[in-house]
């Protein structure tokens, strides 16, 4: 018997071993350990057994299911893994290949700059306001200190309509007149959009963009007007040890006026091609609100003084992004389009 | 304005040279466009006299020149010049030289004969942009000098641009001025000598139009030499500030506006036809000028006439009927101030932009017209001798210039500039710019120059005072932060939001102009009385404002087309303009246009052209934070065309910016 009981084990294990699928190797349990199979027969026929016996041949068979049902375990586990590694190796796929569906589209690099300029004001606690585009002689001008006969009104180049008392803003400068006249002093907004210049040549486009800051409190001065600038420089283009370079100048509604240079953020300063060897890039206008627009806006000068600033985001973006050709901005190439996503 | 380095020491002892000078100017307000040499630099150029001239063998328009250059023997060049003739003096290159370009000149033959250099045209060696012929000089010139050594040695040229407040900078002697306040140095020469009358005569003058013309100076001068020439060192001064010689009596009053800065005119006495008015033009009047060219006149133009003509547009250009010509002998001279006010745009409507008209249009010194009789009388005796009468300066009483004292306080000081300027700083700086200072309580008491008529109030102090003390010493300091916060309603979807829907559904930011061609505008939305035309469009395809984005996004797309860009998808935010019973609307919107296949080609997906639903999809999307997605109502207008609407009250939240 237990010779059988050996040769038996050792047939199951040649048989499991040869089993190539988990279905084969089931049939193989249920031939010796099933319902009806060798070895349950064997367990049965224990009963038959006189008593002496059936303790010893008990333990001998229950070895035997023991021994036979670790070698079919670990065979299902081989067959398992074997069957995983091939359905995974079925389903492989390439992971190298592009992503699918819908690519990603980007916004326009004036709108980047915009975008840009309002999250750093924002975060200084200024306001954002908007204004007409159409605009008339009193907030493009008049209010702005823009005397009638003044070249500083010639120079501007503006567009008018037709049969209409109405021009084309040439400048975002009148949205401070309107957030003053509306929400008078203290006040700190930002303004940004289109404005209009009747000029077109290699470095004019006859629309482009401004971004125009304004700060009307009690005793501002132009070291605030600096700081403001210097911190909002220095984060916009990310260069911890931008400098500023402030030369006076004129624009009729700030007084005392100044056109502000920063260092170059190509050679930092060094002097390069982009700046022309100076080692510094103009970038913007501004200066102290003049008494007149103050006036203009009911606010009183005595009591408040306060800053503007007025820069290109046309400037800024071929700055920022090393754009060479102001009109690339709107010439809408998707070619050129497609490099700010 | 070309400023010569030279000129300026004139006035002005300065220890700097032209780059440290133009430093210091563009620190002080005045922005330097460059600085260049004011002879160009070419090299072993020689004055040479024509000695004699033969036909070329073998070239009609050659001609074959024994030149002498002081080289000890003749040389022979081969010349083309059209001018070149017998005993003419002009520069000449030496074998070995170079033109200012870097070309060397060597011996060579030139069409089979021996050629020793080259007689040079004033454009050859960059000194005019043109030229007829060989650079003909003086017959005084000495043979074998260096020419530049003969044209006065090297120089530099400063060219300004300055802001439209500082017209008195556009001269020598402003530039000076300005220099000697920025350098804290004095004025080594300002004022001018009166040249005494010799004869009685003077010409009558009637200011009628006295606001426009305040002061008109002006002077006789009879018996000029008709053989005068303009000096060499006149001349090559005018070339280098851009000007060309025409006659003596011109040209001074050409140099004397560039050392002044206050415009001449000259008039030929004996073509005026008794006295001069100075009035409006009247309507239907006509003025042949300078130019040549006959103008019709409108009576915001300020005129110069005589007894049957108008002889000169005040301020813009004289009249082309009493000019200087080669045969004047009796000269009146002009020197008046006209308000800008009087010439401001009419230079450029007339396409006139003259020097005076440039300088009379930012304000020249209200002080400064008989001061410029002096000066180009003195000058024009020096060259052409003369007979002078006496100057007589007409003024109109009550426009004259008067200066006003200005307050200037210590506080409001330091509380613009942020620092506190030290009082004798401030004293130093106000007397240096030619203010009269009178100190009180709490600040000063000061009078500008007449020449810096630009500055009218307190604010306009505080700048003179923080630009020569220096911008640079303003530190930068934070102004305390705002306490508060501003309202942040969560319907509220801002624009920013949108057009990132947008982004990421595919589509690329386009920015088009706001101006539109009329037809294509009209074929699109049908309502071209809605549309505003401009006055003054740029090109013919930009005449009106765009009644929304589709002209430009349908430009945007036949660009993109025409460059083999297959799929286009790009959307525009902005505002659009309607013309709506007299009230202009400007609305923003924002719009997408979407052609070609659905996705960009790629591996996994068919190639599918994009459908109604998959913009609508779209719409839906970039309505969804306004929580108006699935609200919409959509029409069927026509088999290509639909209307998608929805709730104006949802669509109220979607913000401005």
């Amino acid at each position: 018997m237990s010779t059988d009981l050996d040769k038996l084990i050792a047939d199951a294990k040649t048989r499991a071993a040869a089993c190539t699928t988990l279905a084969a190797l089931d049939e193989v349990r249920v031939a010796y350990l099933g319902k009806k199979g060798v070895l349950t027969e064997q367990l049965q026929a224990l009963g038959k057994l006189a008593a002496a016996e059936r303790a010893a041949a008990g333990q001998k068979v229950n070895a035997a299911k023991q021994a036979l049902s670790e070698v079919l375990d670990a065979r299902k586990r081989q067959l398992e893994q074997a069957d995983l590694a091939a359905k995974l190796a079925q389903e492989a796929v390439d992971v190298s290949l592009p992503g699918r569906g819908q690519e990603a589209g980007g916004l326009h690099p004036s709108t980047r700059v915009m975008e840009r300029v309002q999250a750093l004001f924002e975060r200084m606690g200024f306001r954002i306001e908007s204004g007409p585009e159409i605009e008339d002689e009193f907030h493009n001008f008049d209010a702005l200190n823009f005397k009638p006969d003044h070249p500083a009104r010639a120079e501007m180049d503006t567009f008018y309509l037709k049969d209409r008392p109405f021009l084309l803003r040439t400048h975002t400068s009148p949205v401070q007149i309107r957030s003053m006249l509306k929400m008078g002093a203290p006040i700190r907004v930002i303004a940004m959009g289109r404005t209009y210049r009747h000029d077109y040549d290699m470095t004019h486009t006859p629309m482009f963009h401004q971004v125009e800051g304004l700060l009307v409190d009690e005793g501002v001065s132009m070291a605030h007007l600096r700081g403001a600038l210097t911190d909002f420089m220095q984060r916009f283009f990310e260069q911890d040890d931008l400098k500023l370079r402030f030369r006076p100048s004129y624009f009729p509604f700030v007084e005392p006026g100044a056109e502000v240079d920063i260092s170059c953020i190509f050679c930092h300063g060094k002097g390069c091609r982009v700046c022309k060897h100076s080692g510094w890039l103009e970038v913007l206008g501004c200066g102290m609100v003049h008494p007149n627009v103050l006036k203009a806006c009911k606010i009183d000068p005595e009591r408040y003084t306060g800053w503007a600033f007025g820069m290109g985001v046309e400037r800024m973006g071929m700055l920022r992004y090393g754009i060479d050709d102001i009109r690339m901005n709107y010439d809408n190439d998707l070619r050129f389009l497609r490099q700010f996503r | 304005m070309k400023i010569s380095v030279n000129w300026l020491k004139e006035f002005i002892a300065l220890p700097d040279d032209a780059a440290a000078i133009a430093r210091r100017l563009g620190s002080g307000g005045v922005e330097v466009a460059s600085v260049t040499p004011a002879i160009p630099p070419f090299q072993k150029v020689v004055v040479g006299r024509v000695e004699s001239l033969a036909p070329h063998p073998s070239a009609d328009k050659l001609k074959v020149c024994q030149v002498d250059a002081g080289q000890g023997k003749l040389l022979q060049i081969v010349c083309g010049a059209p001018n070149v003739i017998q005993g003419m003096k002009a520069p000449v290159i030496l074998p070995g030289g170079k033109l200012p370009d870097g070309t060397e000149i060597k011996a060579t033959p030139l069409r089979g004969v021996d050629s020793s250099g080259m007689l040079c045209s004033a454009k050859e060696l960059d000194l005019s942009d043109e030229a007829s012929g060989l650079f003909a000089l003086p017959e005084d010139a000495p043979v074998g000098q260096d020419l530049r050594e003969y044209l006065g040695g090297d120089d530099w040229l400063i060219e300004i641009e300055i802001t439209p407040n500082r017209g008195d900078c556009l001269s020598i002697l402003g530039v000076a001025r300005e220099l000697a306040a920025l350098y804290d140095k004095p004025l080594t020469k300002s004022d001018v000598a009166p040249v005494k009358a010799i004869i009685k005569d003077s010409f009558p003058v009637d200011i009628q139009a006295g606001t426009a013309c305040p002061v008109f100076a002006s002077r006789i001068i009879k018996g000029l030499r008709a053989d005068a020439v303009t000096p060499l060192w006149m001349r090559e001064r005018l070339r280098r500030a851009g000007l060309r010689p025409v006659h003596p009596a011109v040209d001074v009053t050409q140099y004397v506006m560039l050392e002044l800065g206050q415009p001449m005119h000259a008039y030929d006495l004996k073509r005026l036809d008794h006295g001069i008015t100075v009035r409006m033009a009247k309507p239907g009047e006509k003025a042949k000028l300078l130019n040549d060219q006959t103008y019709g006149l409108q009576p915001d133009l300020l005129v110069i006439a005589d007894k049957s003509r108008v002889q000169g547009l005040g301020g813009i250009m004289g009249g082309g009927e009493s000019n200087v010509t080669a045969t004047t002998v009796d000269v009146l001279l002009e020197a008046a101030f006209f308000t800008p006010a009087a010439i401001s745009g009419r230079p450029r409507r007339l396409d006139l932009l003259t020097d005076a008209a440039y300088r009379f249009e930012r304000g020249v010194d209200p002080t400064g017209q008989a001061r410029a009789i002096e000066r180009a009388s003195q000058l024009i005796l020096e060259i052409a001798g003369g007979q002078p009468g006496p100057t007589t300066v007409v003024t109109a009483e009550k426009t004259r210039f008067k200066a006003m004292p200005i307050r200037l306080r210590r506080a409001r000081l330091g509380l613009l500039l942020g620092i506190t300027v030290p009082d004798a700083a401030v004293v130093g700086i106000l007397t240096r710019l030619g203010c009269t200072v009178t100190a009180d309580m709490d600040g000063w008491s000061t009078v500008a120059p007449s020449h810096r008529f630009d500055i009218e109030i307190e604010e306009d102090l505080i700048e003179e005072v923080g630009r020569v003390h220096g911008y640079d010493k303003i530190p930068a300091t934070q102004y305390p932060s705002r306490q508060g916060m501003d309202r942040l309603p969560e319907a509220r979807v801002d624009l920013r939001r949108l057009r990132q829907v947008m982004v990421e559904r595919g589509y690329q930011e386009a920015v088009t102009y706001s101006f539109v061609d009329s037809a294509l505008q009209t074929q699109l939305y049908r309502m071209p009385e809605a549309a505003l035309a401009l006055a003054n469009p740029i090109t013919t395809d930009m005449t009106e404002m765009r009644l929304g984005i589709w002209p430009g996004l349908l430009k945007v797309l036949q660009y993109n087309l025409n460059r083999q860009q297959e799929r286009v998808r790009i959307f525009e935010t902005g505002l659009r303009f309607i013309l709506q019973t007299n009230d202009i609307k400007q609305e923003n919107i924002i719009a997408g246009l979407v052609f070609g296949p659905k996705y960009p080609l790629q591996w996994g997906e068919k190639d599918r052209a994009v459908d109604f639903a998959d913009l609508k999809g779209d719409i839906e999307a970039l309505l969804r934070p306004a929580g108006a997605a699935g609200r919409l109502v959509t029409v069927l207008r026509s088999p290509r065309k639909s209307k998608i609407s929805v709730q104006a009250n949802l669509l109220n939240r979607l913000c401005r910016h």
